[in-house]
C-alpha cells in the first residue's frame, strides 16, 4: 500500500511535467514560426522556464471493474521543481511529493517519512495506471535525448499544429523507438504517442480538453491509455490554475514536503 | 614344502571347490557382489562429477577464486563501497602472484527497462578479454557476440531475461542505477549479445557491460568493485590467497571461495566423508547377503565339517577356510565389480545428459548434463571396503563353524 502511494507522487510527477509541457501559453510562437522541431519543442519547455503555477487537479484511474479518483494540489516553477500534495480521498491525503531537478522525495504522513525516491523506484506503475515513467518524466531530456524530425503540420480550428516525430539517441535512457508529439502552436501538446522498436504503437495520451483558464489555453484534459487495453485508462483533469504566483523560498524544501505551511 | 604350505594349499582347494558346490548359489551372491560393487563406485563418480561441477560452476559464478574488495561490500554491494582501481605497482605485483587470471570487475544493484517491463538485476561491469577464464561467459553466448573491449557499448542479457522483458538482441533497453552520490544514472543500451546460463536463475539477474563504459555511466571513473584472482586449481588455492594477503593493503579485503559462498566450502569438505558412508551402507545391504550365503553353506555341511574335525583337522584351519572360501567370493566379485563399473563409466566420460530432471539439479546448483569422475582413490576405498568388512562379517559363522562338537556333527541330520 505504501508502494504504491509512493508511486503515485511519481505519477504525479510525471503529470506535472505533461502539465507543463502541454498547458500553454497565451503569446509568444517565434519557434512555432520557423518550425524546426527541435525549437518548437524547446520553445514550448522554455516556455515555462521562471513560470510559477497552483493548480487543482483530479487524477482518475479507470479499470472494467473499477475506478478511483484522486484530488491533489500541485505549485510548481519552471520545469524543475514542483511539489505535489493529495487532498482527496482522505485515507491518501497528506502524501507528498517534491521534485527539484532530477530528485526527488515522498512523505508519507502516515509513517511520518521522507523518502527519497531510488532509481530502482523510478520505473514502477502506480496501482496499474498507465501513466509510465520514463516517456515524460524528464522535460527537458527530451530535446537533448531525440532526434526530432517534423513529420507535417496542418491548419486546425485555427491554430498550425505539427506533428513531430522523435526518436532517440543510441545511448538515451529511453526505451521507445520513437515518440510521436502532435503539439499545437500555443504549445499545447494534443497527442504523444510510444511507439516501440517493432514499430508497434504500445500507448498514447490525448489531450481530450482544452479550455481557457487564468488567461491562457491549458489542456485541461488528458487520458493515457495502453493500445492492448483501451478500456484501462488513466485520465488527468485540471480544476483550477493560477499563473505567476508568488512562491516562498521554503515552498519547495523537505521541511515544507513534511509540514505543509501554505 | 614346510607343513604350513602343504596345509594351505590344502585349504585353499577345499575353499575353491566349496565355492563352486553350489554354483548357482554363489553365481547369485557374485552377482550381488558385483552390483553393489559397481552401484558404490558408479555412484561415487557421478556424485563426484556433480559435485566437482557444482563446485566449479559456483566458483565461476561467485566468480574467481579468490575476490578483493571494499571490507563493507558484503554487507552492502553498492557503488559506494568501490576501490580505487589497481595502480601501476599493484598491477606488477599482482601479475607476480602467480595467478592464472585477475581482473576487475563492477557490480551493483540495477533496474533494466524495456517497453513492457521493469526488472531489477546484478549489473556487472567485465574487462572481456579477462572473462573466459574468470567465469566462461564467452562459452555461453548463444546469439550475437562478446564484449570486445572494455569500452564496448553494448549489453549482454541472460536468454531468460529477455524473455522476461520482451524484448531481443538487437533492441534497445534502459539501465538505471545510482552514482556514489545517491543520483539516479541511466542510459540506453543495445543488447548485442544474449547468453544462455546453465543455471537459468542466473540469466535473469546477470547483465554485462564494459567496465569502462558502465563506470563512466555511474561517475565512478577509475574506481572498480571487486579484483578478481583465479589460481589454478580450487582446491589448491590457500598458498595463493596467503601471498596475495600479504599483498594487500589494509584497506582491502581478500576472500577466498570456501569463505565467500561457505555451502561449497561444506560440500566440497563433505565429499569424502559422504563417498564413505555410501560405499559402507551398500556394504551393509550387501553383507547381509554374504553372511546368509557363508551360514547356508555351512549349515548344509554340518556332517563334512564334523568328519574333518574327527579326522584331526584344527578348527582354526576349519575358519581359515572359510574365511578363504569368503575372501575368494568377494575377489571374484569385486574383479566383476570393477570391470562393469569402469565400463560403464567411460563411455559417460562425455558427459551423461539428464535434462529430464533438470530443472532439480538446477536447484542445487548443478547443470544438466552430469560427467562422471572416477577417482583411483574412490575405487581403491569402495574395494578395501568390501575386502575388510567382508571378511569380518565372514568371522562369525567361520567361527560357528570351527566350534563344532565333531560327534553331534557327525550325528546331525
Amino acid at each position: 500500500m505504501a508502494k504504491h502511494r509512493f508511486d503515485s507522487a511519481t505519477r504525479i510527477y510525471q503529470l506535472m511535467q505533461i502539465l507543463l509541457l502541454t498547458s500553454a501559453a497565451c503569446c509568444s510562437a517565434q519557434a512555432a514560426d520557423t518550425g524546426d522541431p527541435r525549437e518548437l519543442i524547446r520553445a514550448a519547455m522554455q516556455h515555462w522556464r521562471g513560470v510559477t503555477s497552483y493548480s487543482e487537479m483530479t487524477m482518475t484511474i479507470h479499470r472494467p471493474d473499477w475506478q478511483r479518483s484522486f484530488s491533489m494540489q500541485a505549485w510548481t516553477e519552471g520545469d524543475k521543481q514542483s511539489l505535489v500534495r493529495v487532498t482527496e480521498p482522505r485515507r491518501d491525503a497528506g502524501n507528498g511529493t517534491l521534485v527539484k531537478d532530477k530528485s526527488m522525495w515522498t512523505y508519507s504522513p502516515k509513517i511520518n517519512r521522507i523518502l527519497k525516491v531510488p532509481a530502482s523506484m523510478m520505473n514502477q506503475s502506480w496501482m496499474g495506471s498507465d501513466f509510465s515513467n520514463k516517456d515524460i518524466s524528464k522535460s527537458t531530456d527530451i530535446i537533448d535525448q531525440y532526434d526530432h524530425r517534423l513529420v507535417s503540420s496542418e491548419t486546425r480550428d485555427g491554430h498550425l499544429v505539427y506533428t513531430i516525430e522523435s526518436i532517440p539517441h543510441e545511448d538515451a535512457a529511453v526505451v521507445w523507438g520513437r515518440e510521436i508529439v502532435v503539439i499545437r502552436d500555443d504549445y499545447i501538446m494534443l497527442k504523444q504517442q510510444f511507439w516501440d522498436q517493432d514499430n508497434l504503437l504500445v500507448k498514447e495520451m490525448n489531450t481530450t480538453s482544452i479550455e481557457f483558464m487564468d488567461n491562457r489555453h491549458i489542456a485541461a484534459r488528458m487520458r493515457m491509455y495502453q493500445l492492448e487495453t483501451p478500456e484501462e485508462w488513466t485520465e488527468l483533469s485540471v480544476d483550477a490554475i493560477d499563473f505567476d504566483i508568488d512562491v516562498a523560498e521554503s515552498l519547495f524544501t523537505l521541511s515544507n514536503l513534511r509540514n505543509p505551511r501554505q | 614344502m614346510s607343513v604350513f604350505q602343504s596345509q594351505a594349499r590344502v585349504v585353499l582347494t577345499l575353499s575353491w571347490r566349496n565355492l563352486w558346490r553350489n554354483s548357482r548359489r554363489t553365481g547369485i551372491m557374485l552377482g550381488a557382489i558385483a552390483v553393489g560393487v559397481w552401484a558404490m563406485i558408479f555412484m561415487t563418480a557421478l556424485m563426484r562429477g556433480m559435485v566437482d561441477d557444482m563446485l566449479n560452476q559456483g566458483i565461476r559464478n561467485l566468480p574467481g577464486h579468490i575476490q578483493v574488495q571494499h571490507p563493507a561490500f558484503l554487507d552492502d554491494p553498492s557503488v559506494v563501497n568501490s576501490i580505487a582501481e589497481p595502480d601501476s605497482e599493484f598491477r606488477a605485483s599482482l601479475d607476480r602472484l602467480g595467478a592464472v587470471r585477475w581482473s576487475t570487475r563492477i557490480k551493483v544493484p540495477a533496474v533494466i527497462a524495456s517497453e513492457r517491463e521493469t526488472r531489477g538485476i546484478n549489473l556487472i561491469g567485465i574487462e572481456p578479454a579477462a572473462e573466459d577464464d574468470i567465469s566462461g561467459l564467452p562459452a555461453l553466448m548463444d546469439t550475437g557476440r562478446f564484449l570486445e573491449s572494455d569500452q564496448d557499448q553494448g549489453l549482454i542479457v541472460g536468454a531468460r531475461l529477455a524473455e522476461r522483458l520482451e524484448t531481443r538482441l538487437g533492441k534497445r533497453v534502459v539501465i538505471m542505477s545510482q552514482d556514489p552520490a545517491n543520483n539516479i544514472r541511466e542510459r540506453g543500451f543495445r543488447i548485442v549479445g544474449i547468453y544462455r546460463a546453465k543455471l537459468p536463475e542466473l540469466e535473469e539477474f546477470n547483465v554485462y557491460a564494459a567496465r569502462d563504459t558502465l563506470q563512466q555511466l555511474l561517475h565512478i571513473e577509475g574506481r572498480v568493485s571487486q579484483i578478481i584472482v583465479v589460481g589454478d586449481d580450487y582446491r589448491d588455492i590457500e598458498p595463493l590467497y596467503q601471498r596475495l594477503r600479504q599483498l594487500l593493503p589494509a584497506t582491502l579485503e581478500a576472500r577466498a571461495w570456501y569463505q565467500i559462498d561457505s555451502y561449497l566450502a561444506a560440500m566440497f569438505k563433505m565429499m569424502d566423508g559422504f563417498v564413505l558412508v555410501w560405499i559402507i551402507i551398500i556394504f551393509l545391504a550387501l553383507s547381509f547377503g554374504l553372511v546368509n550365503t557363508l551360514v547356508m553353506a555351512i549349515f548344509e555341511r554340518v556332517r563334512e565339517i564334523g568328519l574333518i574335525l574327527a579326522l584331526g583337522m584344527r578348527p582354526g584351519l576349519i575358519v581359515y577356510q572359510i574365511l578363504l572360501e569368503s575372501l575368494l567370493l568377494l575377489l571374484i566379485g569385486l574383479a566383476i565389480g570393477n570391470g562393469i563399473a569402469y565400463a560403464s563409466i567411460k563411455p559417460l566420460q562425455g558427459g551423461l545428459d539428464i535434462s529430464a530432471v533438470a530443472e532439480g539439479m538446477a536447484m542445487m546448483g548443478a547443470s544438466s548434463v552430469l560427467y562422471p569422475k572416477l577417482l583411483a582413490a574412490d575405487m581403491i576405498l569402495a574395494n578395501v571396503v568390501v575386502i575388510v568388512l567382508g571378511i569380518v562379517t565372514s568371522i562369525l559363522p567361520a567361527w560357528r563353524a570351527a566350534r563344532l562338537d565333531p560327534l553331534r556333527a557327525l550325528n546331525a541330520t
